[in-house]
């Protein structure tokens, strides 16, 4: 687990924060709480795994950092600025450029080829043409799917699918990237290998990593792992 | 965003964009052959008011108002001369004539019938009734007590050219009148009503029988229809501003006929135009509503991926819109080709009140093709509104959770 990028082992405030955290949802007449208090930092280059039993709350822990959910209670920080601040439109700009996101169940838009789900978030951000095709060519050939690009997310195997997903969350160079179960659906040998990228690209592109999974392969991987046990953090919170 | 991505959304389900497409071109081809053939038909009418009026009339105001019993309408040839002079130099005028219209009695044998007598010049352009003539001969200018009669009175009366009537009217002093007159033809029009109702006759003759010199209206042909209401308005802001106190009627004016079949014609294109919308939107709504639907998972993951609510509902517009435009484009491909087809077949028909057949057509053209293209397009992107906004509004966790 040795950082090999210089600009990874500058230390200072952190990148990413949780402070108090804590998702309820009303279920009928009760209530679940699905996260409760969580404090949690990472640091520009972190890479941690997130572990935890089934239905502790890694997912819905995943989501509040991602800003795609709200929090019942608490706050996270990006770069010292609150998510509760930020209007949905403003939560939509921050997911654009500074957040990558990758799915367990890979995701792709199916009507579009390989090189075109990776290019996605680059049309968001309204990159002109010859930027986006050059960062496509770039991140395509860094995944290893150079020759693919043409292929429609139904013509490529599990493997390949994860590593577009993952091209797409890279391609906007975002500072955080949030993986749910990235191996989950990859025999073990392709997920290693998706792993093996991940963590090249960690280092290469000194980003945060977040990924939460059930595999104990996966943690190899990481810098740190924190454990999140009926919704409580149990270990690992601060780096 | 991009225009390209809701047109290869729309092709992945090719099954349902093809019965979408096929449902809103249907609707849309239907409206326009129907649309079509009530335009030709609207035109045909147009064109046989004209035939019978010219494109505007002048009169006095009495005339027109039916209320005196007398003929103090009368125009002299005074007035008669200033008002061509004034006239004179319209280009859009293609000809100009004087009519004298009075009632009479007409006896042949032991049958009468009331009947409407037209004077006017013989051997003039401007509302000739020469071309109509079919049997016998048109008036000419030297005619004395000769006169044309419809080929459905001379039926009912049992006449024919060269046969002699005995015509009873009114002077202009009140007095009465009558005189033999000699069919010299046999004329057809495309209004039985014309054809029952109408006797042509020289003006000069007709002036005599009245006892006077004038005439009741001056009759003006333009070298369009379209052209009729600013010239109707033009002309009358020339015959005020000489003093002259008469008014200008035009066509259409002055046939109740055409603005109740034309009315009517709307009213049946409204009622068509309604039943298409009504079938398209809520057909529309139904498979749209489905296909945005399926997708839930894929719009979570556009929105997690930074796409705002109001570019996926810009997206989920567009996406309709080219749904929109396909069906619409393809329906007048497919309404032309039919309104084709139709013409080609030459089915003859003789519409009501007329006494010719004529042949059953459809008009086809942009113009003729805007409306329903128009109804359609705005159905289908009104059927989108709903379903676009509910997806667009989706919770992203929620829509992430959807298998």
């Amino acid at each position: 687990m040795e950082n090999t990028s210089q600009f990874c082992h500058e230390r200072g405030l952190p990148f990413l924060e949780a402070r108090a955290l804590s998702k309820t949802y009303q279920v009928g007449s009760s209530t679940v709480h699905a996260l409760r208090e969580v404090d949690f930092a990472a640091m520009q280059g972190d890479f941690v795994v997130i572990n935890g039993p089934s239905g502790s709350g890694k997912t819905t822990f995943l989501n509040l950092i991602s800003a795609i959910d709200r929090p019942s209670e608490g706050e996270v920080l990006i770069q010292g600025v609150s998510t509760n601040t930020l209007s949905e439109r403003q939560l939509a700009q921050l997911r654009k450029d500074k957040i990558g996101l990758i799915f367990q169940t890979f995701n792709l838009i199916p009507v579009l080829s390989a090189a075109e789900n990776a290019e996605y978030p680059l049309l968001l951000q309204r990159r002109p043409k010859i930027e986006r095709a050059e960062r496509v060519r770039s991140m395509l050939a860094e995944v290893g799917l150079g020759e693919l690009g043409r292929r429609r997310p139904n013509e490529l195997s599990g493997g390949q699918r994860q590593r577009i997903a993952i091209a797409r969350a890279l391609i906007t160079r975002p500072k955080l990237v949030l993986a749910d179960e990235p191996t989950a659906n990859l025999d073990s040998e392709t997920g290693a290998q998706v792993m093996d990228l991940m963590r090249k690209l960690n280092e290469e592109h000194c980003v945060v990593l977040l990924v939460v999974t059930h595999d104990p392969a996966v943690t190899k991987y990481a810098k740190r792992q924190i454990r999140i046990h009926d919704g409580r953090l149990i270990e690992g919170g601060q780096p | 965003m991009t225009w390209w991505i809701p047109l290869r959304s729309l092709l992945r389900n090719r099954r349902r964009t093809l019965l979408s497409v096929a449902i809103i071109a249907l609707g849309t081809a239907i409206s326009l052959f129907v649309f079509g053939f009530l335009e030709d038909s609207r035109l045909q009418i147009q064109a046989t008011t004209v035939d019978e009026y010219g494109n505007l009339q002048i009169a006095s105001p009495d005339l027109w108002d039916d209320t005196t019993e007398d003929y103090n309408y009368l125009i002299t040839p005074e007035t008669e001369a200033q008002i061509r002079q004034l006239l004179g130099r319209r280009d859009k005028i293609t000809g100009i004539t004087s009519q004298l219209q009075f009632p009479g009695l007409i006896a042949a044998g032991n049958q009468t019938q009331v009947v409407r007598i037209t004077s006017q010049v013989p051997e003039n352009d401007t509302l000739n009734i020469d071309a109509f003539v079919i049997a016998g001969r048109p008036l000419r200018t030297s005619d004395v007590a000769s006169v044309l009669m419809g080929r459905s009175l001379a039926n009912r009366l049992g006449l024919t050219v060269d046969d002699v009537v005995t015509l009873t009217l009114t002077t202009v002093d009140g007095a009465y009148n009558a005189t033999p007159l000699r069919i010299v033809g046999i004329y057809r029009f495309t209004s039985e009503q014309v054809e029952l109702r109408s006797l042509f006759m020289p003006v000069a003759f007709a002036q005599r029988l009245l006892n006077t010199s004038g005439v009741d209206r001056l009759i003006i042909n333009l070298e369009s229809i379209s052209a009729t209401n600013s010239e109707a308005a033009s002309i009358q802001r020339l015959l005020d501003d000489a003093a002259l106190s008469f008014e200008v009627r035009t066509w259409d004016d002055l046939s109740p006929f055409y603005k109740q079949l034309s009315g009517f014609f709307d009213i049946l294109f409204g009622f068509l135009t309604l039943a298409v919308f009504i079938l398209v939107f809520f057909i529309i709504l139904q498979v749209l509503t489905l296909a945005f639907l399926e997708r839930t998972r894929e719009i979570g993951t556009i929105r997690a991926l930074g796409t705002t609510r109001g570019e996926v509902l810009g997206q989920l517009l567009l996406e309709s819109g080219w749904l929109a435009v396909i069906g619409s484009v393809t329906g007048v491909l497919l309404g032309f080709a039919l309104s084709l087809g139709f013409n080609a077949l030459g089915i003859q028909w003789q519409p009501p009140g007329t006494v010719e057949t004529s042949v059953l057509s459809v008009q086809i053209g942009l113009l003729i093709a805007l409306p329903p293209f128009g109804v359609s397009v705005v159905a289908t992107l009104l059927s989108a509104i709903f379903p676009a906004i509910q997806t667009s509004r989706l919770r992203v966790v929620d829509a992430l959770r959807v298998e």
